[in-house]
């Protein structure tokens, strides 16, 4: 990766702590796997494909308690915001890094932007969100800590997430992403974890994850799982 | 894998494209030109330096008001840094595209 995408990376993160918004959010998607890397200590772990996409997971908006404008914020460094669809979901735009929150989506959910006033942002509204905030662990960045999901967690949501993409590239960058982090807690002798947070989602979900597996021909990890 | 990249590539090339738009319709919004003082007897005269094809051509509003200077000095910061950015994603556009055409059978 280049340094200046880590670097920008390092800076909005260090904002973010300044501000006291890094305690309010779960860096979630290919991004979190750079993080893993400090998490497993090195060892055999090999952080997946990263693409500019940062993802800050939100899940508890209504806790926001400081406004920051947060465009403002950033717009030293480059960001420009910028809006998707006829909808307007908003992103803050740097050509080396693209900047968008989510938020779990609740009930039949809502095909507009879940607005943010208090960072004068809007977020995505996503299913399955709640089952990488529900399980984090923090990793030490400088001199703060960064929120990311329990790499159990984020491994068998990708699997789960990978059955509902359209494109198959993107199924299987998730797949890949997914198994570097199961094999790496296996090697760990961290089995337990992965079958702990398998067992408790729904039977339906684990029907994805283990559908997921078969397509990859991982039938090791999928004995254990049923064990 | 192969597959993956190349959709990794597209997807960047897409983003690419849409923030080269942004950046190139913000530029346009902001006035056109920059300021130029002359002082004259002990009063500050301001022209509007603009380039006109290969001409620059100097058009004169006399003596402005504070915040029609701040409007020129905002625009100029903000300009600078549209093309700044604007010279990284064109440059990322070509390195992407070049790199996807890489991907194809020669």
């Amino acid at each position: 990766m280049e340094n200046k995408q880590f670097n920008l990376c390092l800076e909005v993160l260090r904002r973010f702590h300044k501000i006291g918004l890094l305690e309010h959010v779960i860096l979630i998607g290919s991004w979190c796997t750079y993080f893993y890397r400090d998490y497993f200590e090195g060892g055999s772990y090999q952080f997946s494909l990263i693409t500019r996409d940062i993802d800050f997971l939100i899940a508890h908006p209504s806790r926001l308690n400081q406004k920051v404008d947060l465009p403002e914020l950033l717009k030293d460094l480059g960001f420009i915001p910028a809006f998707k669809g006829a909808e307007g979901y908003m992103k803050l735009d740097h050509p080396e890094l693209i900047l968008e929150f989510l938020v779990p989506e609740k009930g039949r959910g809502i095909d507009k932007p879940f607005p943010l006033p208090k960072l004068n942002m809007n977020a995505v509204t996503l299913r399955f969100l709640n089952f990488l905030s529900c399980n984090v662990i923090k990793v030490k960045v400088e001199n703060f800590t960064v929120t990311l999901p329990h790499p159990a967690n984020f491994a068998l949501h990708k699997l789960i997430i990978s059955q509902r993409r359209i494109k198959e590239d993107k199924a299987v960058k998730d797949r890949n992403a997914a198994l570097g982090v199961l094999k790496t807690l296996i090697a760990m002798g961290r089995k337990d974890e992965i079958r702990s947070v398998f067992q408790s989602v729904p039977p339906g979900w684990q029907k994805k994850i283990l559908d997921s597996l078969k397509g990859m021909q991982e039938t090791e990890i999928m004995d254990f799982l049923k064990d | 894998m192969a597959g993956v990249i190349k959709g990794v590539l597209s997807e960047e090339l897409e983003n690419s494209l849409r923030m080269k738009k942004g950046y190139e319709e913000n530029l346009k919004r902001l006035p056109k030109g920059c300021l130029a003082k002359r002082k004259i007897r002990g009063h500050e005269y301001f022209y509007l330096v603009k380039r006109e094809g290969r001409k620059i051509k100097y058009a004169y509003l006399g003596k402005i008001s504070q915040e029609k200077k701040e409007e020129y000095e905002k625009a100029k910061v903000s300009r600078a840094k549209y093309r700044k950015l604007l010279s990284q994603v064109k440059k990322q556009i070509r390195f992407l595209r070049s790199s996807l055409r890489g991907k194809q059978a020669v």
